[in-house]
C-alpha cells in the first residue's frame, strides 16, 4: 500500500504518466488482495480464540479498526480504478480523481497503521501500558457498528436485511456478467464491427456491478464468517476471483487491446484471456451456488 | 392440488430433489438457473443501457448478435426453472412470488422483443427516439423486479415449511 502510494506521490511530483499509471495499477491490485487478506483475520481470531493472554477487547478492536481500514482501501481501489480508466480514454486523469486517491490512500495508510497497532497488542499485552488505553482509539475510527457481532446480531434481528443483500447480489451479479460477456465477446471477435472504445465505456457499469457485490458479499462473509473460512466452495470462489481480477488488471495495462477499432481483431494472446475471463466469472457463480451444497452455508 | 403433487411425485422431480449429485442435482440447476439469468438479465441490461446513451460508439446495429444469446438464456432458464419448480410443486405454486415473477418475465420478454424490432431495423443507426428510451427505462425496472421476485420465492417457500 506505501509502496503504490509512493509510487502514485513521486509520479505527480515528476509529471510522469507512467509512473502515475503504475502506481494506480498496484493501489488497485492491493484493494483486490485487501479482501480476502481482511478474510483471514477470521481465521486467525478462531485459533487465538480463548487463548491464555489474549484480551478479547483488544482482538474485537483490531477486527473493528481493520474493517474500517478496508472499507477505505476498496474505496482507494475503485479510484485507483477510475483514473487507470481515464487515462485509457487519452484524457488526462482529472485533478478531482488525483485528489480522491491521494486523499484516500492517506486515510488507508493512517487507518492501517492504526489497526495494525491495535493488531500487535494482541499476543503482547505488554506494550498495553493500562486497560484503559483501548477505548482511546475507538468512536469514529472503530465505530460499534463494524463488530463482526453488531452485524450478525442485526442480519438475525431483521429477516429482510439477508434477503435486501442476496437480491443486489444477484442483481450485481447480471451488471458485471453482462459486462464481462460484451466486452470479451468483442474481443473474441463477435461485433467486429465496433471499435473497442465503446465497450470502455461500460466497464464502470461492470465495477460498479463489482462493487455492489464485494459489499453484499463482505456483510455476507461479517455476519456469518465461520460458514465461509473453511468452505471449500468460498475458496475456489476468491480464487477465480483474484484471477479475473488480475486479468482485468492485464487487459487495463495492455495498450495494443485498446486500440482495436471497428474491424479489428484482438492478437491471440488477448483472446485466450478474453476467454478465461468469461470462464473464471463463471466459476465464480459455480462456486458462489454451491456454497451451501460443497459446504455448510445457507 | 392433485396435479402438482403428481409432478412433484414424478420419477424425474424426486431423483433432482435427492440427488446429491453435483451434476443433476438441485444445487446443479440452481447453478444453471443464474448462468442462464446472467445471459438473460444481463445482456437485457447491456441493450437497455446502450439505447440509453452508454457506449455511443457502438453502433446499436452491432447488438443484433446478441439476442439469439439471450434467448438461448431465455431456454435454458425455462427449462432448469421447470425442472426446480417440479422438485416441489406444491410448495412453489402457493406463493405469490412465483406469479408476480411471471408476470414480470412476460413484460419484459415483450419489451424486449419490441427493442429487438428497432435493433434490426434500419432506424437503429439514427438517434434512439424517445419511445425507446423509455422502453429501455422500463425494460431495467423489469429485469431487476424479475431477479427480485424470483429471489424471494425462495425465502418465501422456505417460510412455509417446505422440504428443499
Amino acid at each position: 500500500m506505501i509502496v503504490g502510494f509512493g509510487v502514485f506521490i513521486l509520479a505527480l511530483l515528476k509529471k510522469s504518466d507512467d509512473l502515475k499509471r503504475g502506481g494506480l495499477a498496484v493501489l488497485f491490485a492491493i484493494a483486490l488482495v485487501s479482501l480476502p487478506t481482511y478474510m483471514t483475520g477470521y481465521s486467525a481470531q478462531k485459533s487465538v480464540k480463548g487463548m491464555p493472554g489474549i484480551a478479547q477487547g483488544v482482538v474485537d478492536l483490531h477486527q473493528r479498526s481493520a474493517l474500517m481500514a478496508m472499507i477505505f482501501m476498496e474505496a482507494t481501489g475503485v479510484a485507483a480504478w477510475y483514473g487507470l480508466w481515464h487515462s485509457r480514454r487519452r484524457m488526462r486523469s482529472g485533478a478531482a480523481n488525483t485528489a480522491a486517491v491521494l486523499l484516500l490512500g492517506a486515510i488507508t495508510i493512517g487507518l492501517m497503521s492504526s489497526a495494525a497497532n491495535v493488531g500487535g497488542e494482541i499476543r503482547h499485552p505488554e506494550i498495553l501500558a493500562t486497560p484503559e488505553t483501548i477505548p482511546a482509539t475507538e468512536g469514529l475510527l472503530a465505530p460499534h457498528w463494524l463488530a463482526s457481532d453488531f452485524i450478525t446480531k442485526y442480519q438475525y434481528s431483521h429477516p429482510w436485511a439477508w434477503k435486501t443483500l442476496e437480491t443486489i447480489h444477484f442483481m450485481g451479479l447480471c451488471l458485471l456478467f453482462g459486462v464481462v460477456l460484451v466486452g470479451n465477446m468483442r474481443l473474441l471477435g463477435w461485433m467486429r464491427n465496433a471499435p473497442l472504445e465503446g465497450f470502455h465505456r461500460l466497464l464502470p457499469w461492470g465495477v460498479w456491478g463489482f462493487v455492489a457485490n464485494a459489499v453484499t458479499g463482505m456483510l455476507f462473509f461479517i455476519g456469518q464468517a465461520f460458514q465461509y473460512i473453511e468452505n471449500p466452495a468460498f475458496h475456489w470462489k476468491m480464487l477465480c476471483i483474484l484471477l479475473a481480477g488480475a486479468d482485468v488488471l492485464y487487459l487495463t495495462w495492455h495498450d495494443e487491446v485498446w486500440e482495436l477499432r471497428a474491424n479489428q481483431t484482438a492478437p491471440p494472446m488477448v483472446k485466450i484471456l478474453a476467454a478465461s475471463q468469461i470462464v473464471l466469472w463463471i466459476g465464480v457463480i459455480y462456486f458462489g451456488r454451491m456454497l451451501p451444497y460443497l459446504g455448510d452455508a445457507f | 392440488m392433485a396435479v402438482l403433487q403428481w409432478i412433484q411425485n414424478l420419477r424425474i422431480s424426486t431423483s433432482i430433489a435427492e440427488s446429491d449429485s453435483l451434476w443433476w442435482g438441485y444445487a446443479w440447476w440452481l447453478f444453471i438457473h443464474a448462468v442462464g439469468m446472467g445471459l438473460t438479465a444481463g445482456l437485457g441490461f447491456i441493450v437497455c443501457l446502450r439505447l440509453l446513451g452508454v457506449g455511443r460508439q457502438i453502433p446499436v446495429s452491432s447488438f443484433r448478435v446478441l439476442f439469439p444469446l439471450f434467448w438461448i438464456g431465455f431456454y435454458v432458464n425455462l427449462l432448469s426453472g421447470t425442472l426446480l419448480f417440479m422438485t416441489d410443486a406444491t410448495g412453489i405454486a402457493r406463493v405469490w412470488e412465483l406469479y408476480a415473477k411471471l408476470v414480470c418475465l412476460g413484460l419484459a420478454l415483450v419489451v424486449m422483443s419490441r427493442l429487438r424490432r428497432f435493433i434490426d431495423s434500419d432506424q437503429s443507426e439514427g438517434a434512439i427516439p424517445p419511445q425507446i428510451r423509455s422502453m429501455a427505462y422500463a425494460c431495467i425496472v423489469l429485469w431487476l423486479a424479475v431477479i427480485t421476485s424470483g429471489r424471494l420465492i425462495a425465502y418465501a417457500v422456505e417460510a412455509n415449511g417446505a422440504t428443499i
